[in-house]
């Protein structure tokens, strides 16, 4: 009996008998260690003195950073209270967190079989509706349902009690048998006191008053036998069978078996002749566990040891000995390793056309399905609702590539993602693949001298300048924190500082990328130039950009305005603030959204500048014109760092629906565009219409020098509308006053808008590299033109 | 009236928001950075934005070295009290001391229920809230070696084990507004820690101290034996009419005055702005600290 898990190993932490700071801070301590000496996970016990062990657990996440925690909650918890818990402890200790549902005191299946639908339907946040479960114990009448853990946070049954075993077939993700069970034979001189301690939360007090204090829990009294009678061998016999027991009511229930992990506690101790079990030399050692890997189905095992020294020696004497028998015995007898399967629940929620079992084992424990707790933060974008049959978490370029090579075999759309703030670009989809690098989100300064950072694609643009900002540094990217690396530098990029230092694209020098064959390029005015020209404006078209290379800018405190005005006068505003920002000096950018018009009352602009400057007459005097541009209303003038201007915390998305934008580039605002802008406005068919400037020395590059062509453009106008059917039209009005088309704004999939973006010869020569690099179109998510024909579908990924 | 001598302390209170976890903890760690003595979260377990409160407590702690924390207020409803004082003793042994147990009796009642927890009226909220601090103290204490039983209206305990006891006396302190819940601080907290924005005015803050003093004192307690926490909100900035805007020097006026003629020693500042947090820490309660100290000098009243 061998399910082929990967063999993990752990640490049992239980304070003794007098608890005091110094015993507590031992165990935490005992932690640390654990995580230095490689073992795979720890776990808490409250010990006879009492201590909470989910606080202890918590506590240990805050002192850790890679060690797994299987944390129990306190008994009489409240089941959704304790889901929230467990979620929340995975979301501070980054995914670290197995449940145990400490059962081996209250062993009444049903109510922990209630409680396993409690915690499990409070993490289904993706599901809408809220929680109902009417138990006999636990009664959840309309809860909110969420947060959802990060990962699936695996749950542990501790009992041998024969309605435990089958609730652990039914529904856990992992059994603890009881050290009582299958009783080991002990060597002559006894050692009880370890195997006890192994398994010594204690009996306690119930707030209802259920429990009677003092009667020692069933599984914690018996030790080791007492004499060591019993020939080696005959006592798993106890332990598989409860292994059956589970076994069968796994496959009663359509699971597969091997979808639940077995932990076996362990205590024993290191001494030169051999005793009973784990009593001895680590050979002893390893020849005890052998069989309990390779008849009795465990591979995770728990040490209970209150010293270093134990925690020590067996991490170092008996961990690698054990790890390369059990790799032999499993070779000699074909046992297959792998990780639990998912399990049967999740299974059941698959998308059709998705192979799922033919995930790359690189992408296979970070991916996401529909049935995973972790579905619900991924599944939608900032702006767009989906629901995807498979999110692929690459963590690595090499991975990005195992990724790539087995989306393009599936027949489903394919999305990419950095950081999720694509508007044209559909990076999530229904049904399809997303490639999801937000992992991939490393900043590092390259060269001091040259000021040459690397950035990959899912940093935020936020996080960017919080980096960049400690060395007087930065890089002009948009106006919005949130929006991630990947998506906007593989397009343009016209951020607060663009008019002054140019778009985005303008201050790559290199990117990494992995293209639609799998294999990683690097590209830049050496090596694939015409790549590197490529990316730099359409860059979704050809693959994945890894890395990019950048070379940034001294930038210090900046001002920040923000003005309020009365634009009733909606023509004469726009053609007033168009001419004083193409008359402004360089160092000011600037930006205005206009609202829906409200009956009766004056239409509000509201209005954001940027002076890269930390003088306030110089400010003063870039504001002045600006702010004269109509009737102010209010205002707030800061000096900030520009890093403080782009800050945006970390959160995920949960939108719904899809974005309906029409977007454009433009050189003037001309009287008559800004008078067919205002009558845009005023029709109410968009409710969100955003004109950012452009031009200064974005303008400076040549149209042809990068993908990015609309460069004699000095603004960029963009209008959110509530439908398409009454938006393009409107807009389409509006066309014969454009000069071009930045993507990054766009949701029309018409193939004009693909001309607009990549005008004559930038087409042709973008449509020869799409023919040498990803002639499959592989890459379609945004802005895709065909390698050959006319044909073009901008965005054809969406589902 | 009032000045009760106490020391004075300031604090920080985080919005426990779980779509930017680390963003909660750097703020618990600005809190700290920025000079303040305690860092505070609500618990609204019912709430599915929000961290677990507990949990998050005690992440926070292991990833700070000096402040002190509290709930704001813990949610005692969907938190057994013979839990809750093992978790209470465990965190303040964990972290030297430097737990407190701001505690409530619950509010929102059909959340509550809607998660499997007990409705109460709010009166008996208040008599579940007294035999909860007497587990909860009773818990506390091991020098006890008798087996701890309670056999209450609300909360039984039959024989159980004490301990462990906390590193420190953990104070327990109570967000009470209405009389009853008022008089229970008295008679029993170690505080009591409104929201001044539900204060309504100064005079009931008045009122509520003289509830307090006499509940105090019908128990045989000093009324200082009740610390008086207030959680506040403001804005810095240009001079304003409103309590707690306007310059730092302003607040540290407006505090000082709360100290010495409302009987206040602890401020608590809603708010997840980096920025204000570390003025409220540099400035303001430094401010307020030498305020507070001169004119006790010149009252006589250091005690
Ligand atoms: C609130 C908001 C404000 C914005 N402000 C600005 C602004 O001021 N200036 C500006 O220029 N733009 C701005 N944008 C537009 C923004 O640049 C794009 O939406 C951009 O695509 C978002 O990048 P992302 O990585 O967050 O998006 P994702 O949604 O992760 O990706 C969007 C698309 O980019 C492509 N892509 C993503 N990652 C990669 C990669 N690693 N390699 C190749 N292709 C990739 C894919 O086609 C994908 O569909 C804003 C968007 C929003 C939502």
């Amino acid at each position: 009996m061998d399910y082929g898990h990967p063999l993990r190993f752990g640490v049992l932490l239980a304070p003794g008998e007098h608890v005091a700071t110094k015993a507590l801070e031992d165990l935490v301590d005992l932690a640390e260690l654990s995580e230095e000496l490689g073992y795979d996970l720890v776990t808490f016990s409250g010990g006879p003195a009492q201590a909470d062990p989910w606080t202890l657990a918590s506590w240990a996440a805050g002192r850790t950073s890679r060690v797994r925690l299987l944390a129990a909650p306190a008994r009489d918890g409240n089941p959704a209270v304790v889901a929230r818990a467990a979620a929340s402890l995975d979301l501070l200790a980054g995914g670290r967190v197995d449940l145990a549902l400490a059962t081996a005191h209250t062993p009444d299946a049903d109510a922990v079989g209630e409680a396993i639908d409690v915690i499990r339907g409070i993490w289904s946040a993706s599901e809408r509706s809220p929680l109902y479960v009417e138990g006999k114990h636990h009664r959840v009448a309309g809860a909110d349902r969420g947060p959802a853990p990060s990962r699936t946070v695996p749950l542990w049954i501790d009992g041998a009690d024969p309605a435990l075993l089958r609730l652990t077939g039914q529904k856990a993700d992992g059994w603890t048998a009881p050290l009582a069970l299958g009783t080991p034979p002990a060597h002559p001189g006894g050692h009880a006191e370890d195997g006890t301690a192994a398994d010594s939360a204690p009996a306690d007090s119930a707030p209802a008053g259920t429990a009677p204090a003092g009667t020692a829990p069933a599984g914690t009294a018996a030790g080791p036998a007492p004499d060591g009678s019993v020939v080696d061998g005959v006592w798993v016999g106890e332990l598989v069978a409860a292994q059956r027991v589970i076994d069968a009511a796994a496959a009663e229930a359509g699971r597969d078996p091997r979808e639940i992990r077995r932990l076996a506690r362990i205590a024993g101790r290191f001494t030169a002749d051999r005793g009973g079990f784990l009593t001895g030399p680590p050979e002893k050692w390893v020849a005890d566990l052998l069989p309990l890997v390779l008849d009795a189905g465990f591979a995770t095992f728990v040490l209970s040891a209150g010293d270093p020294e134990t925690v020590r020696r067996f991490a170092a004497e008996v961990v690698p000995v054990l790890r390369t028998a059990v790799d032999r015995e499993r070779r000699a007898r074909g046992v297959a390793e792998s990780a639990p399967a998912r399990s049967a629940f999740v299974r059941s929620k698959r998308r059709e056309g998705i192979d799922y079992d033919a995930v790359p084992a690189s992408l296979a424990a970070t991916a996401v399905e529909p049935g995973d707790a972790a579905y619900a933060r991924v599944r939608s974008t900032y702006l767009r609702g989906g629901s995807p049959g498979l999110v692929l978490r690459p963590g690595t370029p090499a991975d990005v590539g195992d990724a790539i090579r087995f989306a393009r075999t599936q027949p489903v759309k394919l999305s990419i993602r950095s950081a999720g703030h694509g508007i044209s670009g559909r990076s999530t989809n229904n049904g399809g693949i997303v490639i999801d690098v937000s992992r991939l989100n490393a900043i590092e300064v390259l060269d001091k001298e040259t000021r040459r950072v690397r950035i990959e694609p899912g940093a935020r643009w936020s996080d960017v300048a919080a980096a960049l900002a400690p060395h007087g540094w930065a890089l002009s990217s948009g106006d919005y924190g949130g929006v991630g690396v990947g998506g906007l530098a593989t397009a343009g990029g016209i951020g607060w500082l663009v008019r002054e230092h140019g778009l985005t694209i303008d201050h790559l020098r290199a990117v990494e990328m992995v293209l639609a064959d799998g294999s990683q390029v690097r590209a830049d005015e050496q090596e694939n130039p015409e790549l590197f020209w490529g990316v730099r404006g359409a860059g979704a078209n050809f693959g994945i950009v890894t890395s990019f290379e950048f070379e940034v800018d001294e930038v210090g405190d900046v001002g920040f305005a923000q003005f309020v005005l009365d634009a009733t006068d909606t023509a004469d505003f726009l053609e007033r603030w168009g001419a004083a920002m193409e008359a402004a000096p360089r160092d000011v950018t600037s930006a205005v959204i206009l609202g829906r018009p409200r009956p009766g009352q004056p239409l509000i602009a509201q209005m954001m500048a940027v002076v890269d400057s930390d003088d306030a007459d110089t400010i003063v005097s870039r504001l002045q014109p600006l702010a004269a541009t109509a009737p102010l209303l209010d205002y707030s003038i800061q000096v900030l760092p520009y890093a403080a201007v782009m800050h945006v915390p970390p959160g995920t998305h949960d939108a719904q629906g899809e974005p309906v934008t029409r977007a454009a580039l433009a050189d003037h605002l001309t009287p008559e565009l800004s008078a067919a802008a205002a009558r845009l406005v005023r029709s109410g068919l968009t409710y969100f219409f955003h004109i950012r400037s452009v031009g200064g020395a974005a303008s400076d590059v040549a149209p042809d020098a990068t993908a990015y062509a609309g460069r004699s453009a000095n603004f960029q106008l963009v209008a959110f509308g509530h439908s398409r059917g009454d938006l393009d039209p409107a807009w389409d009005a509006l066309l014969p006053h454009f000069s071009g088309q930045y993507i990054n704004f766009e949701t029309d999939r018409r193939p004009e808008r693909v001309h607009e973006a990549y005008p004559g010869d930038t087409l042709r020569r973008l449509r020869a590299l799409k023919r040498r690099y990803d002639p499959a179109k592989v890459f379609r998510d945004n802005f895709a033109f065909d390698p050959a024909e006319e044909d073009v579908t901008p965005g054809a990924a969406a589902g | 009236m009032p000045d009760y001598g106490h020391d004075l302390l300031f604090g920080s209170f985080i919005t426990p928001a779980n779509a930017t976890p680390h963003e909660v903890v750097a703020l618990a760690q600005e809190s700290e950075a920025a000079g303040l003595d305690l860092v505070t979260f609500q618990d609204h377990p019912y709430q599915a934005a929000f961290l677990d409160t507990w949990t998050l407590l005690s992440y926070v702690a292991a990833r700070t070295e000096r402040i002190r924390l509290s709930g704001n207020v813990i949610n005692l409803p969907l938190r057994p009290p013979a839990v809750l004082a093992r978790a209470a003793a465990s965190l303040d042994l964990l972290s030297g001391g430097r737990f407190e147990l701001g505690l409530g009796a619950g509010g929102f009642w059909d959340a509550i229920e809607a998660m499997g927890g007990r409705r109460l009226t709010p009166g008996q909220a208040v008599d579940a809230l007294s035999e909860a601090i007497d587990i909860i103290r009773g818990l506390w204490d091991p020098s006890d070696t008798s087996r701890f039983r309670v056999d209450g209206t609300y909360y039984q305990v039959a024989g159980a084990k004490r301990g462990p006891a906390p590193a420190h006396d953990i104070g327990i302190w109570l967000g009470a507004y209405k009389p009853k819940m008022l008089r229970l601080t008295g008679a029993k907290a170690d505080g009591w820690l409104p929201s001044l924005p539900y204060m309504g005015s100064l005079d009931a803050i008045t009122e509520a101290n003289a509830i307090i003093d006499e509940a105090a004192d019908g128990a045989g307690r000093e009324p200082a034996a009740v610390r008086r926490l207030l959680n506040v909100s403001g804005r810095f900035g240009a001079a304003g009419d409103g309590l707690l805007t306007g310059p730092p020097e302003q607040w540290a006026e407006q505090l000082a005055v709360l100290t010495l003629e409302y009987g206040f020693s602890s401020y608590i500042l809603m708010g997840d702005d980096p920025a204000v947090i570390r003025t409220f820490g540099g400035e303001v309660a430094p401010l307020v600290r030498d305020l507070v100290a001169k004119e006790r000098a010149a009252r006589g009243t250091v005690r």
